[in-house]
Parts: structure tokens; C-alpha cells; sequence
């Protein structure tokens, strides 16, 4: 749910699966590259489903997986 | 010796003010369902501490005039008793937390607490009248108890309308939202509300059987309650409570309108039931800073 600007928040990113090589970056988080859009798809509801986590797609395509 | 026991008055006007005052207990707790134990332990624990409460307010009188002026001072042990009341319904409900489907939040245990506590003063001060009623009235002892016993109901009605709080439903309509998923956003009567939903399987599951009502405050002064994270917080809790909840919860607050969105995928599909839940969710006391918010009529229109 929404938390507030004041509040610290609740989350923490666990994937970020991507169609696009250059935005394969290292950080703190699992960083996957993926050839066509449906194994984009395949890899992150399996992550999802297995670190029982939530999915945002953002606008460019590639997708995040979250727990908030 | 003979000095050492109880009078028949005395035991009369003792036994009479802890039932009524244990009776009043009893009544209050089944009056407000939302923060009723349902688990009949609770119920135990909470009649028990009830019916110490009575005592120790149906003892007061017979005390003070068998000139037992030490024997009041245990009046500060039922101040102790309610706040451990208070300190242990806290505990119970944070304990519980990580296990309900959404949080209480912080906010909402203190006021159940505070509840919790208050109740036993209703059954103390109850039993206290009734001992009172009964010990100075100069008539029979049993027209005395009758007297005692209408003279408690009286109490207990005045208390229990003085501590009555309010609810969303007396500052606020609630209607239900129209749920729109737009690529990954989910939108309610078009207040964004989140982006979680990337998957193919959770627009389909919001859009088959995700529900969702929007809170319109009354007066543009009510949003200070009602933006308050607590307070959706609670009314979150509250309708997961009711219906259950598959997948999904979110509160949203719409800056513009003061409008405020609360969804979620249920497991019980009853839209009529969300928003009686969400109406009957009461105001939280660490909400209420505006003095006209405490004079809004509680009959409604």
C-alpha cells in the first residue's frame, strides 16, 4: 500500500528483468537480460512467484520485481 | 469477632454492585462488534477483568463509612489494573500483527486499547453508583437495591453514549469505485492508484475480482481525519477483516478532492458488505485534532 513522503519505505527491489543489454547494470539487486518478450514474461512470474513478490512493468518495457 | 464480618446490608450492597457493574461490562463488550473478542478466551479475560473492576468500585462506599480511610487508597490499584488492561490489549493486538492480512497499524491498537481501558472504568464507576445509591437511600434495603440497580442501567446508558465514538460513515459517503487497469497501473474512479500489477495475471485478477469503494468526505475539514494514515490503515484493515482478501490491498488518497480509495481482490465478493465495513470503521481518537470535527451531529441528517 501508498506510504507516505515521512514514512521510510517498505520495500526493497529484488529483480529488474530487461530486453535491452545496456541496462544490464550492477547493483544490489538480480539483474537479468532476456532475448524476446515472452521469455521476459516467463522469467519474471517465475521470480515472482518464488520470492512471493509483486511485478511492476515501467513504461520502457522491462519489468521489476518488488516485495512492499 | 462480630466486628470483623460483614453486615447483611453491606454484603447486599457489595454483592448487587459487582454484578450490575460486571453486567455493564458485559454489555459493552458486545455492544461494538468491530472490537469485540471474538476469541472466547478474550471474552474471559475481558469479563474477569470486568468483574475486578466492579469490585473494587463496589467496595468503595461500605469502606469509606466504616471509617476505613486506608482501605480507599486501593482505589489506585484499579488506576494500575486498567492501565495493565490497556498495556495488555496493546501487546496482544501488536503480537498479532504480522499474522492478519493487513496491518492494524499502530494507531488503531492504541484506540482499541483505550477502549479496553475505558470499559473497565464503565463497570468501576457503575458499580460505585449503584453501592453508592443503595447505601444512602433511607429506605428498605430490597426498594434500596431496586433503586441501586436503576440507578446503575442510568449510569451505564450515559457512559456508554459519552464513550460512543464516531464513524467514517458520520463524515463521509461511501461509494464504490470504478476499477480501470491501464498497462500495469490500476486506476479507481480515475485516482491512480498503483503499478503493481505487471503481470498478466493480476490486471486479470483485479479486473474479474477486484472491488473497490471511494471515501467523499462530507466537508473539506474532514479530510484532516481521513487523509490520516492510520485512519485508512484501519478502514484497510477493517475490509479485509470482512471479506477476506485473495491478493492485493491498497489505500490511495486523491490530493485534488480529498477523495480516498480503498481496494483490494477479496475472497467474499460483497460490495455492499465493503462499504457498510468501511462506513462502520471507527474514527480513530489520534485522528481527531479539530474541535469542529468532535461537534459533527451523530444522529447524521
Amino acid at each position: 500500500m501508498g506510504r507516505e513522503s515521512t514514512m521510510k519505505p517498505d520495500y526493497r527491489i529484488l529483480a529488474y528483468i530487461t530486453r535491452e543489454k545496456e541496462r544490464v547494470l550492477t547493483s544490489n539487486c538480480l539483474t537479468l537480460f532476456a532475448d524476446s518478450e515472452e521469455s521476459c514474461k516467463e522469467m519474471t512470474v517465475d521470480i515472482a512467484k518464488a520470492m512471493k513478490a509483486d511485478v511492476v512493468q515501467l513504461t520502457n518495457g522491462d519489468y521489476m520485481i518488488l516485495r512492499v | 469477632m462480630e466486628g470483623q464480618f460483614l453486615s447483611f446490608e453491606d454484603l447486599s450492597v457489595i454483592i448487587t454492585a459487582v454484578i450490575i457493574g460486571t453486567l455493564a461490562r458485559v454489555w459493552v463488550l458486545k455492544e461494538d462488534y468491530r472490537q469485540y473478542p471474538s476469541y472466547p478466551n478474550g471474552y474471559l479475560i475481558h469479563v474477569i477483568t470486568g468483574f475486578v473492576a466492579a469490585a473494587l468500585g463496589a467496595v468503595a462506599i461500605p469502606a469509606l463509612i466504616s471509617k476505613n480511610f486506608v482501605a480507599v487508597t486501593f482505589l489506585t490499584l484499579a488506576l494500575q489494573q486498567f492501565r495493565d488492561v490497556r498495556k495488555m490489549e496493546k501487546e496482544s493486538l501488536s503480537d498479532l500483527e504480522n499474522t492478519e492480512y493487513t496491518y492494524r497499524g499502530t494507531a488503531y491498537i492504541d484506540g482499541i486499547a483505550k477502549t479496553f481501558e475505558s470499559r473497565n472504568y464503565i463497570a468501576f464507576i457503575t458499580a460505585f453508583f449503584v453501592s453508592l445509591t443503595t447505601t444512602i437511600m433511607p429506605l428498605n434495603l430490597w426498594i434500596n437495591i431496586i433503586a441501586g440497580i436503576l440507578v446503575g442501567v442510568a449510569v451505564v446508558f450515559f457512559l456508554k453514549n459519552f464513550t460512543k465514538g464516531k464513524s467514517i460513515g458520520d463524515i463521509a459517503q461511501v461509494k464504490e469505485g470504478k476499477i480501470e487497469v491501464k498497462d500495469s497501473s490500476l486506476f479507481v474512479d480515475g485516482i491512480y492508484v498503483s503499478n503493481l500489477l505487471g503481470t498478466d495475471n493480476a490486471k486479470k485478477l483485479f479486473k474479474e475480482e477486484g472491488m473497490a469503494v471511494v471515501i467523499h468526505p462530507n466537508e473539506n475539514h474532514y479530510r484532516i481525519n481521513l487523509d490520516n494514515f492510520g485512519q485508512r490503515q484501519a478502514a484497510l484493515f477493517e475490509a479485509t477483516r470482512a471479506l477476506g482478501n485473495k491478493r492485493y490491498h491498497f489505500t490511495r488518497k486523491d490530493y485534488e478532492q480529498g477523495r480516498v480509495v480503498i481496494c483490494l481482490v477479496p475472497i467474499k465478493q460483497d460490495i455492499d458488505a465493503l462499504i457498510e465495513v468501511v462506513k462502520k470503521c471507527p474514527l480513530l481518537e489520534s485522528s481527531k485534532k479539530s474541535h469542529s470535527v468532535m461537534k459533527t451531529n451523530l444522529k447524521g441528517e
